[in-house]
């Protein structure tokens, strides 16, 4: 059952109508970790090109919840299904549809920008990763720093890199945590206007961590609240700040990051 | 329209993908050279000098001694190199924090293996060339003239330095960067037990059990026997080719479950 109507329930809370397909769906994520529970019951769908925020304090199970969509870390229980592919053993055939990239990861010191876009390139299986990486860079504003090292480049030029990685095999999905955290502003709108054209030009879904609110709600069409590895809130930004009385997503942000213990919104 | 490759050509070019990526960190580190040429170059010329002085005051056998000594080097870089290459290239990702990146990626552990167990075979091959190089040029000791049977020698050598490292990444994935110590260390505990440059017969009696039970000794005894112009001892190749069957299907079983807890525990994280 899908619904128009802002719900906690993400699974029946997608963006584009009843009939779509799905870039992602999880269904009652668990996952544990010694200190205690990180993701509790999470359950999220993202339409094919949804661009999609994933929000919350730290430590409210964000980057797990990505991780465990990547296979790169493995559920307590609840179900993964990429694209058609039920993780964890379509993992490989799911990636190759799949992009990631963090702006906390760093790139290879000891390699060439366009080393490493081929590497990346290869890994995804791309026959021609070469004119891929350059197509990327170009569309992202850094056609120059092919031949550069990753010692020589900034920090927000190692961001910008790790997108075009990311992205040069034109996945359907592209999973993005913290993209811009390092960026200056000027950058920063360079990438959301590099992810809006690859959402709309090629129906690339995104699902985006980022502490940035203004930036989520300029680039994203729905945002998902996570709050002790919960879904407390799901719809458009401007949705769930009138939910929780609030003026702004950075409002409501704020209010969860001090009301831990906080409901579930209905 | 993004051009791809079907599965087989695929995983093919995402083995040679971490094969050039580990190239360019050699191309661009020098001192990663260390292993292959160093460490080769200070073993035959301590242990060649060493054979030297031995057969020079030695009466009777000291030519034996100096050949163990000279094969025992040869082959124990066959080994070393081919641990050392695997284990440092998944200790690269670490380094790189790389690790995180390789998995969101259509990318199959066994085509991580693969890769970097390919670059290390490069990397083996001028290792072990050097030695051969050296101890021909400096002890007039010629490894090809040993015949052919030293290949069945090697190719086990080979196989086990790759099990070793397969154990040492699972350390690595289970301990973290606290076990790294063991990608250098591991095989310098075996080294003595594996009776490299002496006979079993030469270790302590209690030792002698655990020595017979390792796939190395028997290699390395193979190793002997035809350095020393005999033919082919086929009892201790077997017993080293089954010893290496039984290692590689433990170090594969050890490290699918070192895997499962990495992933299980969310371990990558340390890595990012």
């Amino acid at each position: 059952m899908l619904s128009g109507k802002l719900s906690a329930d993400p699974v029946t809370r997608i963006g584009h109508g009843p009939e779509v397909d799905l870039a992602l769906r999880t269904a009652d994520l668990v996952k544990d970790y010694r200190r205690g529970r990180a993701v509790d019951g999470v359950s999220l769908a993202v339409a094919a090109g949804e661009r999609v925020a994933l929000l919350g304090p730290n430590g409210a199970g964000k980057t797990t919840t990505l991780l465990m969509c990547l296979g790169a870390i493995r559920p307590d229980a609840g179900e993964i299904e990429i694209l058609g592919h039920r993780l964890p053993r379509g993992r490989s055939r799911a990636m190759q549809q799949v992009g990631f990239a963090a702006g906390y990861l760093p790139l290879p010191q000891s390699v060439r920008v366009i080393e490493y876009l081929r590497m990346f390139g290869r890994l995804y299986g791309l026959r021609r990763p070469d004119v891929a990486a350059r197509e990327g860079l170009a569309r992202f504003g850094i056609a120059q720093l092919d031949r550069a090292m990753g010692t020589e480049l900034s920090s927000g030029q190692k961001t910008l890199v790790g997108i075009v990685k990311a992205a040069m095999h034109r996945p359907r999905l592209l999973v993005l945590d913290e993209p811009t955290a390092s960026l200056d502003p000027d950058v920063a709108l360079r990438v959301r206007t590099g992810l809006r054209e690859l959402s709309t030009e090629q129906g690339t879904a995104l699902l985006v961590t980022s502490h940035n609110m203004v930036e989520v709600e300029r680039l994203c069409e729905r945002v998902v609240f996570l709050s002790h590895g919960r879904v407390v809130a799901n719809g458009t930004a401007a949705e769930i700040a009138d939910r929780y009385g609030r003026d702004d997503l950075e409002d409501v942000f704020l209010h969860l990051a001090r009301d831990r213990k906080s409901e579930v919104v209905p | 329209m993004t051009e791809v490759y079907g599965p087989v050509a695929g995983s093919f070019w995402r083995v040679m993908a971490v094969a050039g990526r580990h190239a360019y960190v050699l191309q661009r580190s020098p001192h990663r050279l260390f292993d292959v040429l160093v460490w080769p170059v200070v073993d035959v010329l301590l242990f060649g000098s060493i054979g030297v002085f031995a057969s020079s005051r030695v009466n009777g056998g000291g030519q034996q001694v100096f050949l163990y000594l000279l094969i025992g080097v040869v082959l124990w870089h066959v080994v070393y190199q081919a641990q050392i290459g695997v284990a440092t290239g998944f200790l690269e990702e670490t380094w790189s924090r790389s690790v995180l990146n390789l998995m969101a990626t259509p990318m199959r552990e066994w085509e991580y293996i693969a890769g970097v167990a390919l670059f290390g075979l490069a990397k083996l091959v001028v290792g072990v060339s050097a030695v051969a190089l050296i101890v021909w040029g400096a002890y007039a000791f010629n490894v090809v003239a040993v015949g052919p049977g030293m290949i069945p020698v090697a190719a086990l050598l080979l196989v086990i330095g790759w099990a070793i490292a397969l154990f040492v990444i699972g350390l690595v994935l289970r301990f973290g960067s606290g076990a790294e110590a063991f990608a250098w260390g591991i095989l310098f505990v075996v080294m003595p037990l594996s009776g490299v440059f002496y006979p079993v017969e030469a270790l302590p009696p209690v030792l002698r059990p655990l020595a017979q039970a390792l796939p190395t000794t028997h290699a390395f005894a193979a190793g002997r026997t035809l350095a020393t112009g005999d033919p082919l001892p086929w009892d201790e190749l077997a017993l080293a080719a089954t010893g290496t069957v039984v290692l590689v299907g433990i170090a594969l079983g050890y490290l699918t479950w070192m895997l499962r807890i990495f992933r299980n525990r969310g371990y990558v994280t340390r890595y990012s």
